[in-house]
């Protein structure tokens, strides 16, 4: 195709230039910088020595010998799962409850929601502890209304919890955006069609809403998945997770065992992620 | 007459699609030329070029006689009525109104002036603060054709403008253009898929299909002698039919041999013989004979198809008939005309399968599309 | 809305403010601790403003959180208009994939692979600092510009693409067009884009920490690194002071585009609302780029700038009615050369994250405070410049019995600045008499779940071989191997294994025994909840260790570093660093000083000076010396195994 250039075209790629630009720089680049670190050992020659640390590393745990990291990444994996999980279970009734409500309301509630993330998370994290542990507010609580005190601190609900409440906004606000955009007259007309209310929830609300869950759940399992302060915290320096381990090897000067860690941990998730849009595709299109 | 743009062998393509089939088109001063087509036919980009959103592939663009096709569109003296007008949200109708004057720096007292003088040619004086989300379909439209004329251009194009109007306004609206056209003397290009519209409101209509002109003429003209089956087809009813040209003004279709008016065939040459509904008539005896499938009634007339050995002709008539009834038909000389074969036999003109139901639908799909 | 549904927003909206709630109280609490309160008080408000470097953390952050916000989102939006027009499907699934990346990207992974690349550039380049404040803003725009482009590409979406284009026609250039026309349509997901980008930026943490540099500390940061000593309620102090600031500009503006939900009700005033919103965009926007500028370039400092690097809480700061050392310095400066100074303090967490940081090449410090096993490292590898010590007069006040140890066997690379050792805490109400004394107490299973252990591989490890009678040193696996079965012994028994969080633990009886370090007890002690009674003890076997000042290789300036540790050798700024940090100083002025004895007490003058004469002895027996690198890393692999269990 011929093309006359006439200002637009010109204009366009003046605006993309700088991103793209960028992007290869600080986004790609580094990528292939991890993958080079995770590939080579402290003098820059190729290895595979690191992955394959990964993969073979065994320790003994509870009598038992077991692969290290892959254990620390099944840890990882199932407490932010668990996180996500619950995550989606709170978040989606007061995604619903929101977009359905008057648009004041809406907006109070909304504004609300998003006031602690801009409270830093360190302290939010650190204000849990007072909370949670042994002789803490919730304890001390119970104990006013003569209940029996329950001990969380340094167990892994602690550790949900600590990721649940930093996440939880990013569960509630894409579902809430989809959910707002629907016409509630579908669900009128689901009722008019036979529905009951679950039926109308299941049939029509929540494949609609797909789109916002989906993304919902990236944005709490991603997090969730590779923290490493909230472990420290809430978890009494007991669950060591994958962003643990990737910490600890940079700490101990591993860049590169740390780079393969990370390398890891990405190729995993991008597969990961790639499948669950394909299954949101698929689902979309039928 | 002034020749005031002329597309010469214009072609266009998007993603390898042809939209734009070596198109050349003369438009003159003080015409009101209409581009009609279904959509996708090409009149839209061919708009959406003489304005300057694309640049042809191949062929030139002349501008009084200059070529403009690498001109910007901020520097050619051409304006456009936007379909859903375009009109910008964030600024109230006098500004909307005065945005072109803005751009060129005219002074406030001028600007005041002539936005003015336009709110009164399109009927809305008083309106100048509302916000233009406030303002009715037809309110809106007014403001985009103000906009438009403001810089008084040498061509306006309207894009569809009446499109999203109901069917009493946009009757309203025809006349108001015409008019307005008439008052300023502007070139108005005006793109429709309405064929009503198209041959009541224009100087000059340009028939597309599939990115190319398929006739261009007088609205008598293109009603009176459509060049192929696809122009009858469009413009207005017609019963379509296989014929064989015997001798000048002789012509045989459906079995039976008739008077025509048409001269200049070869002998023998297989013809499309089109015959509009309306200068079909019912007599006791007739040429053919059918028998009538179904009856619509539709106020001033009755719609009725009739089976003629196996082909359905679409017949409008005042008398009633019933379904089942046996009828003569007689069709006068003058009402029979005569094209060319084209790749458009045999497409078009038998009502078979016709219902206004599914019409409208068609029509409905296709004003969505754009 | 039915009343279930008020109920359970209710109870979602107690779940979100809970800890909020609480830090908003401890923040007026009379005591430092952070779980028990004592009573109202203004005190930590008037900490938090007298602490000039947590104030400088703030407005570190803002300025890089108003960079990255702003930058970004011109970028960004540049880029939705761009990715919007392309034609090519190719192109634009390759932009679409890129953007994608760094939101679904961990941000730790997004951390160590730029940190990888800018130290590998800065490397290549032979730059003195590869890390400093612009890395840390490219990283910030790098992980905001997705948030922008996808809250703007939507608006470009729903807007009329005519629009544009009738602008054109009506004699507008296209970026006249654009400017005119597409920036007011799509400003509601401009200003949504950069209030995302403002609170991404401010709240990041993981990302900051892997790209900080030199002397630009953010307010995360400065908080992690606050794990050795503790946080005080000063932060929360700070956090509420945010809390209420968000909350006014929130009401007051009421500009937050809160989506779809609110644009149905929009519609119809929305020509006139998104132009108000559009004026007090643009106002924010430039008054957020002039207080950018002057920020960046007026408060540049045009004088000579000493770059520290030392532990997070570890000088006198002028905080609790202290004397502000750093000042300090920069008076004493002023008046004895003649000119004006700038400290730039920042602090780090560990001796290994300090070590990560200088050894990259990524930063660039002064004056350093490592610890003696890292001192020796460091000086083994040529990290260490010798110090001149006509400049440094007043190391003839350093104890005898602090000179000539291992690390430093002739006394050239360090001047140390504290010293301390490791010891046992326990509630006196809680634990048995009887069962005190040595390192066996933290196996004692009388006290289990109730019993603290060090999250730090090396501290906890020592805990096990003194135990042991094994050498903390010992470069045999097996010995390493011993300790952690050891500890394995004790997992069960361990209620939590900490670092900062014992304080709060300690103070509050959440647990009943711990191992810390000797001046830590007296801070716990001070602030223990009633019903607890601390005491203290040091097994025979333990840890001393020496913090020393040094000057790495990357100094730029080794006189001023030189001043700065002579200075810090003088009487009132070793006074106020003593009673501050309350660890041991090897000072003579401090020790030998009757009215600083007087202020710690008799209990912590027997604790922290028991017999200076023997410290030597002691030290070159017990004390941590620094291990091989394969050593480090079997080390590190078995703190692992046991972290895992």
């Amino acid at each position: 195709m011929k093309e006359k250039s006439n200002g637009l075209r010109v204009a366009r790629r003046a605006a993309l230039g700088p991103y793209g630009l960028w992007a290869l720089l600080f986004i790609v680049v580094p990528l292939i910088f991890v993958a080079y670190y995770a590939f080579t050992d402290n003098d820059f020659r190729f290895t595979t020595a690191n992955i394959v640390r990964f993969f073979t590393a065994t320790s003994e745990v509870d009598g038992v010998i077991t692969h290290t990291y892959l254990l620390i990444f099944w840890r990882s994996l199932k407490l932010a799962l668990i996180s996500t999980l619950i995550c989606l279970l709170m978040g989606y009734p007061i995604a619903y409850i929101l977009s359905r409500a008057s648009a004041r309301t809406q907006k109070i509630l909304i504004t609300l929601i998003m006031i602690p993330m801009w409270m830093n998370f360190l302290i939010r994290t650190y204000a849990w502890m007072t909370i949670l542990q042994d002789t803490g507010i919730l304890n001390s609580f119970l104990r006013m209304l003569s209940l029996r005190p329950v001990h969380i601190i340094g167990t892994e609900g602690a550790v949900v919890i600590g990721m649940v409440y930093d996440y939880f906004p990013y569960m509630i606000l894409p579902i809430y955006s989809v959910m707002a955009k629907m016409d509630l007259k579908l669900e009128e007309a689901a009722r008019d069609l036979g529905c009951n209310s679950f039926g109308v929830l299941r049939r029509v609300i929540f494949p609609l809403s797909l789109p916002g869950v989906i993304s919902g759940i990236t944005m709490v399992l991603i997090p969730s998945i590779s923290t490493f302060y909230i472990s420290q915290k809430l978890g009494n320096g007991k669950f060591y997770l994958i962003g643990d381990a990737i910490e600890g090897q940079y700490v101990a000067n591993n860049l590169h065992f740390a780079a393969a860690i990370a390398f890891i941990l990405m190729v995993i998730l991008l597969i990961g992620m790639a499948l669950m849009q394909r299954y949101a595709n698929s689902k979309a299109a039928a | 007459m002034r020749k005031i743009i002329e597309l010469k062998n214009v072609s266009k393509a998007f993603d390898g699609q042809t939209v734009l089939d070596n198109v050349s088109l003369d438009i003159y001063d003080n015409e009101f030329l209409t581009l009609l087509g279904p959509s996708g036919c090409g009149k839209t980009t061919t708009l959406r070029i003489i304005a300057g959103f694309e640049q042809p592939d191949e062929g030139e663009l002349f501008f009084l006689g200059e070529d403009i096709a690498a001109l910007p569109p901020h520097k050619r003296n051409v304006n456009t009525v936007f379909q859903r007008y375009a009109l910008f949200p964030h600024l109230n109708v006098f500004e909307n109104i005065a945005f072109p004057l803005r751009e060129k720096k005219v002074p406030q007292d001028e600007i005041r002036e002539k936005v003015t003088e336009m709110l009164r040619l399109v009927a809305l004086t008083g309106f100048e603060k509302r916000s233009v989300t406030s303002l009715s379909g037809g309110q809106q439209q007014r403001v985009a054709i103000a906009r438009a004329l403001i810089s008084h251009p040498k061509v306006l194009l309207l894009d569809e403008p009446l499109a999203a109007l109901d069917l009493k306004l946009r009757k309203d609206m025809q006349q108001e253009l015409k008019g307005i056209q008439k008052a300023t003397g502007i070139t108005f290009v005006f793109v429709t898929h309405d064929q009503e519209e198209a041959l009541s409101m224009s100087d000059t209509v340009v028939v597309m299909s599939e990115g190319r002109i398929q006739q261009i003429g007088t609205p008598i003209d293109i009603y009176n002698e459509p060049k192929n089956a696809f122009v009858a087809d469009f413009i207005g009813e017609s019963n379509i039919v296989n014929g064989v040209m015997l001798a000048d003004r002789k012509v045989r279709f459906s079995g039976q041999v008739f008077d025509c008016v048409d001269e200049g065939f070869g002998k023998n040459e297989p013809v499309d013989v089109v015959v509009r509904p309306e200068d079909v008539l019912i007599v006791p005896k007739g040429q053919l004979r059918g028998i009538v499938t179904s009856v619509t009634f539709l106020g001033v007339y009755y719609e009725i198809i009739v089976d003629i050995g196996g082909f359905k002709w679409m017949i409008q008539t005042t008398q009633f008939v019933d379904v089942d009834e046996e009828i003569g038909l007689y069709i006068e000389p003058e009402a029979i005309h005569i094209m060319k074969k084209s790749e458009y036999s045999g497409m078009f003109g038998d009502y078979s399968s016709f219902s206004n139901e599914f019409d409208e639908l068609s029509d409905a799909e296709s004003e969505a599309d754009e | 809305m039915k009343p279930a549904a008020k109920v359970y927003t209710a109870l979602i909206m107690i779940f979100l403010f809970a800890p909020i709630a609480i830090l908003l109280i401890f923040s007026f609490n009379s005591a430092k601790s952070l779980s028990v309160f004592s009573g109202f008080s203004l005190y930590w408000y008037r900490e938090l403003f007298r602490d000039a470097e947590t104030l400088g953390a703030v407005r570190n952050t803002l300025v890089l959180a108003l960079s990255a916000a702003v930058l970004s989102t011109a970028m960004g939006t540049a880029a939705a208009v761009g990715i919007f027009r392309l034609r090519s499907k190719v192109l634009r699934a390759a932009y679409d994939t890129v953007t994608n990346i760094p939101m679904i990207n961990p941000d730790i992974i997004t951390g160590i692979s730029l940190m990888l690349m800018f130290v590998f550039v800065g490397r290549l380049f032979g730059a003195a600092t590869s890390l400093n404040f612009w890395t840390m803003l490219i990283a910030h725009i790098t992980f905001c510009l997705p948030y922008v482009i996808l809250q703007v590409l939507p608006k470009l979406q729903q807007m009329d693409a005519s629009l544009p284009e009738a602008a054109m026609d009506l004699g507008c250039t296209p970026f006249r067009a654009f400017l005119k026309v597409e920036i007011p349509e799509i400003m509601p997901g401009i200003v949504t884009g950069l209030i995302m980008a403002f609170t991404l930026s401010l709240d990041d943490f993981v990302i900051s920490y892997f790209t900080a540099g030199n002397g630009f500390q953010t307010l995360p940061i400065r908080i992690y690194n606050m794990t050795k000593k503790t946080v005080t309620p000063k932060m929360y102090a700070l956090s509420t002071i945010i809390f209420f600031t968000i909350l006014a500009l929130l009401i007051m503006t009421n500009l937050i585009d809160t989506g779809p939900g609110v644009e149905k009700q929009e519609k119809k005033e929305r020509s006139a609302a998104s132009k108000r919103r559009t004026k007090l965009a643009v106002a924010i926007g430039a008054v957020l780029a002039v207080g950018m500028a002057a920020v960046l370039f007026l408060g540049a400092p045009k004088k000579p700038v000493l770059n520290v690097y030392n532990w997070g809480e570890y000088i006198s700061d002028g905080s609790e009615d202290s004397f502000d050392v750093l000042q300090g310095f920069e008076d004493w400066y002023l008046e004895n050369y003649g000119h004006e100074v700038e400290v730039n303090y920042t602090t780090f967490a560990s001796n290994e994250d300090m070590y990560a940081k200088l050894s990259s090449g990524a930063v660039s410090y002064d004056v350093i405070v490592p610890s003696d096993y890292m001192i020796a490292r460091m000086r083994e590898e040529g990290m260490l410049l010798p110090l001149d010590f006509d400049n440094i007069p007043n190391y003839q006040y350093i104890g005898e019995s602090f000179k000539n140890l291992y690390y430093d066997p002739d006394n050239l690379y360090s001047v140390p600045y504290t010293y301390n050792f490791t010891g046992i805490i326990y509630d006196a109400n809680r634990v048995d008499e009887a069962d005190t004394g040595d390192w066996d107490l933290l196996w004692n299973p009388k006290y289990a779940g109730q019993i603290l252990q060090f999250n730090n591989s090396r501290d906890a490890f020592g805990t096990a071989q003194y135990k042991l009678g094994l050498d903390v040193n010992s470069d045999d696996p097996a010995d390493w191997q011993a300790a952690l079965a050891a500890l394995k012994e004790q997992q069960p028994l361990v209620k939590s294994y900490v670092m900062d969080e014992v304080y709060n633990m300690m103070e509050s009886g959440e647990a009943a025994v711990c191992t810390y370090y000797a001046g830590d007890y007296f801070i716990m002690a001070d602030a223990q909840a009633p019903g607890v009674e601390l005491s203290f003890y040091a097994p025979e076997r333990t840890n001393y260790f020496v913090d020393a000042f040094c000057i790495p290789t990357c100094c730029q300036n080794k006189e001023l570093a030189e001043a700065f540790i002579n200075y810090m050798l003088e009487y009132e700024p070793a006074v106020a660093n003593a009673e501050y940090i309350c660890y041991g100083c090897p000072n003579r002025l401090v020790y030998e000083d009757g009215a600083y004895a007087e202020d710690m007490g008799e209990e912590a003058m027997e604790i922290l000076y028991p017999n200076l004469d023997d410290f030597g002895e002691k030290y070159e027996q017990f004390a941590f010396r620094n291990l091989s690198p394969d050593m480090l890393s079997t080390v590190n692999t078995l703190w692992e195994e046991l972290k895992i269990n």
